[in-house]
């Protein structure tokens, strides 16, 4: 493995966070903000750090799997590293741990939050914790991967390397164009969400801001109480319609706007996701308003958010289900668990991988019934290979195994179990807010530190995605 | 792309120190502003403190020599009236010129005005020849003028005292954000030094030991070296010249025709 060849493309990565890092600096010097020099020096970090390898590092065309795989988990290592620095060089409520939990919580879009009053820290920070979610969203290295100057071997390794086995499966396209497909549908999802947004009536600043995370699907605010914040019932609708869309796989999106046959439309995937969707919106609403405590309205409005919200694991939110009836938390819970669908912008399980769970439970029937018989799974038209299967069925035993495991470890810290429980699916589907202590109003901060640690090893494992890590670990033992 | 090894080293140095001065910029710039605001909370708040208790003293001086007064030490008693009535005169002056907080300005005028009050009700206890009649007339009317000058002294005292515990506050951010950028920056050059260490050991020590090992394992009958070298830096120079070398001996060594 070529450390130099790492150490590069890493560079690029910082560079690019570097970028935003200014951008956030000159937001805090028009607003006179003590954030202004935290961040400006950050972001001279940053640049320093990412020109310094290309001083001496020559140009390689081609990267090896194991290569790309360092590059890509290191990236989000290194990113997540960086963006602590301008909090934790402003102080306030950012103490060591609060800063790398708010920093792995944005760039991992997972939006969980330890910050107490969000209003209360300046404007050019609360910008950079969107960006975070941002340069998150699509994976830090994608925008690297769009201006990288190597060849297209370079950019087809990083990119299996950063995308799942899965969500390839509606890009039929060369390494190239599914990077361009995704930084066009990314920005145009964003800047025509800020559109809506202002003229919804939301300052330019936070409509800049909440598209940041909305479409990253991340769910840090500008506001203290979140979507609620603001009490629109047009900007909820809005956000909702923005949440759904970045949580549906982008090449679909891509082929629906270009008219081509692969759209959301043909998609089994999509309409079973939508139908699931639907079904939860109809059930959380329903028991709502059956226990009186919203109007038939309100029970829609605010069940229909809080439902879209963690489906697609951006986790905004416009009322505290905390007090909500168990029924509706049960069902929220799912919505936790199962996550959006593969090649959007979010984390943690993914709905295909449930969809083809629910279709190879199908197929094993079928085989009980018929031992001889030949049974194929298909997805969207495609057959999915038994390898493909397997490692679907792995990975929901491993994702379970990893929320238990970090369950487990936040009761030993004496955190209650709902809280617990709630807190690693919440982290480990990069999804934002749980229940109990960690409600969707509520925040992290009364999370004992370790606790914080662990949960944003779960981040990282739900955004990298469990094999990622194995792969990496397997890679260091055949070194060794 | 830069070629030269002697740039190449001179450049990450130069980065180098670049981190370093401005995390001391930034630092010096941070400690700077940590001074001018302790500078400010000693003239905008503590002046204003110590002048209001002045005025608390001198007002009480002028309660007890307003009382000798009365009790027939009369000149004792003029004597302690005018020495607090300076005393009180310079006291309200700094406040005056001192007006840094927000709704001051009232509370220094309220002072005033209240105190001219006490003033001229003092005039008249003073000028009354009647003993029983100016003890009545101390304990009616003036009395509680003193009491509402010593109010308005406390609210002003308050007013800043808050300010000043809520600078203080600001103060504990101020020293975090002027100490950071030092520890920040003595983390970074450590693995800036690292990562240094390790480029000028690939692309400098490796080449040399490469191209060492290529000249101990020459053989006469090859007419290069193999070194393997791939950069076009000073070491690939060297490499250069050592094969041209090479190329002469062996010219030298052939026979001439």
């Amino acid at each position: 493995m070529r450390k130099e060849v790492i150490i590069k493309f890493i560079g690029y990565i910082l560079l690019f966070n570097a970028v935003f890092l200014m951008l956030s600096a000159a937001i805090s010097f028009l607003y006179s903000e003590t954030s202004a020099i935290p961040l400006l020096f950050s972001g001279l970090i940053c640049t320093i750090f990412g020109i310094f390898p290309f001083i001496f590092v020559e140009s390689h065309d081609d990267i090896s799997f194991s290569e790309g795989l360092v590059i890509v988990v290191g990236g989000w290592i290194i990113a997540c590293t960086i963006g602590m620095l301008p909090y934790i060089m402003w102080g306030g409520e950012f103490s060591l741990i609060n800063a790398w939990f708010e920093s792995v919580s944005g760039f991992t879009t997972t939006g969980s939050t330890v910050l107490i009053d969000i209003e209360g820290i300046p404007k050019g920070l609360q910008f950079w914790r969107s960006s975070t979610h941002w340069i998150g969203g699509v994976g830090v290295i994608t925008f690297v991967l769009l201006i990288l100057p190597h060849s297209t071997s370079s950019r087809f390794t990083l990119l299996n390397a950063e995308m799942g086995e899965l969500s390839k499966l509606n890009f039929r396209y060369k390494a190239r164009k599914i990077v361009h497909i995704l930084i066009i549908v990314y920005v145009g999802l964003t800047v025509t969400q800020t559109i809506l947004l202002t003229l919804a009536g939301m300052s330019i600043f936070d409509a800049i801001n909440h598209s940041f995370s909305t479409i990253a699907t991340g769910g840090f605010s500008t506001k203290n109480l979140s979507i609620a914040g603001f009490n629109s019932p047009v900007i909820e609708t809005i956000i909702m319609f923005f949440m759904i869309l970045s949580g549906i796989h982008f090449g679909l999106l891509y082929g629906t706007l270009t008219f081509k046959s692969e759209n959301i439309f043909k998609s089994p995937v999509v309409r079973a996701f939508l139908a699931i969707i639907g079904i939860g919106i109809v059930l959380v609403s329903a028991k709502l308003y059956i226990s009186g405590i919203y109007s038939f309205w309100d029970s829609i409005r605010y069940g229909a958010f809080q439902v879209i919200a963690l489906s697609s694991t951006t986790g905004f939110a416009t009322a505290d289900s905390a007090h909500w009836p168990a029924f509706t938390h049960i069902i929220l819970i799912y919505f936790t668990i199962q996550c959006a669908m593969v090649g959007s912008t979010s984390g943690g399980l993914k709905f295909d991988r449930i969809y083809l769970f629910f279709k190879s439970v199908k197929k094993q029937l079928k085989l009980l019934q018929h031992p001889r018989a030949i049974v194929a799974i298909k997805i969207n038209g495609r057959p999915v290979s038994e390898q493909l299967e397997a490692l679907t069925l792995v990975f929901i035993v491993l994702y379970i195994f990893t929320f238990f495991v970090t369950t487990l470890i936040l009761t030993f810290l004496d955190v209650d179990l709902f809280t617990a429980f709630s807190a690693s699916i919440t982290t480990i589907g990069n999804v934002g807010p749980g229940f109990g202590e960690v409600s969707s109003l509520s925040n992290f901060s009364s999370l004992p530190s370790f606790g914080k640690f662990v949960l944003t090893l779960n981040m990282l494992l739900g955004r990298l995605e469990i094999f990622n890590i194995i792969a990496l670990l397997m890679i260091r033992k055949v070194n060794n | 792309m830069i070629k030269s090894l002697k740039i190449k080293i001179l450049a990450g140095f130069m980065l180098l120190s670049t981190l370093l001065v401005v995390a001391g910029t930034v630092s010096v710039i941070e400690f700077l502003k940590l001074s001018r605001s302790v500078n400010a909370l000693i003239e905008d708040n503590y002046k204003t403190i110590e002048a209001t208790k002045t005025m608390l003293e001198a007002l009480e001086r002028n309660d007890s020599g307003i009382l000798m007064y009365l009790l027939g030490e009369k000149e004792e008693g003029r004597k302690i009236i005018r020495s607090s009535e300076v005393d009180f005169a310079r006291a309200l002056k700094t406040a005056k010129n001192n007006i840094t907080e927000t709704n001051e300005k009232e509370h220094v005028d309220e002072i005033e005005n209240r105190y001219n009050l006490l003033q001229s009700k003092l005039l008249l206890t003073l000028n009354e020849q009647h003993n029983i009649k100016a003890i009545n007339w101390y304990h009616d009317e003036v009395y509680q003028s003193f009491i509402a000058v010593k109010h308005s002294i406390n609210d002003l005292m308050g007013l800043n005292q808050n300010s000043m515990y809520n600078e203080a506050t600001i103060l504990k951010d101020k020293s975090h954000r002027a100490i950071m950028p030092g520890i920040v920056a003595i983390v970074g050059s450590l693995i800036f030094s690292m990562i240094l260490s390790f480029f000028i050991s690939k692309y400098y020590i490796l080449p040399l030991s490469s191209l060492s090992d290529a000249i101990r394992t020459f053989h006469p009958h090859e007419k290069q070296l193999r070194s393997n070298l791939k950069s076009e830096d000073e070491i690939k120079k060297i490499e250069n010249e050592v094969n041209n070398l090479i190329t002469r001996l062996v010219k030298l060594q052939e026979p001439k025709n």
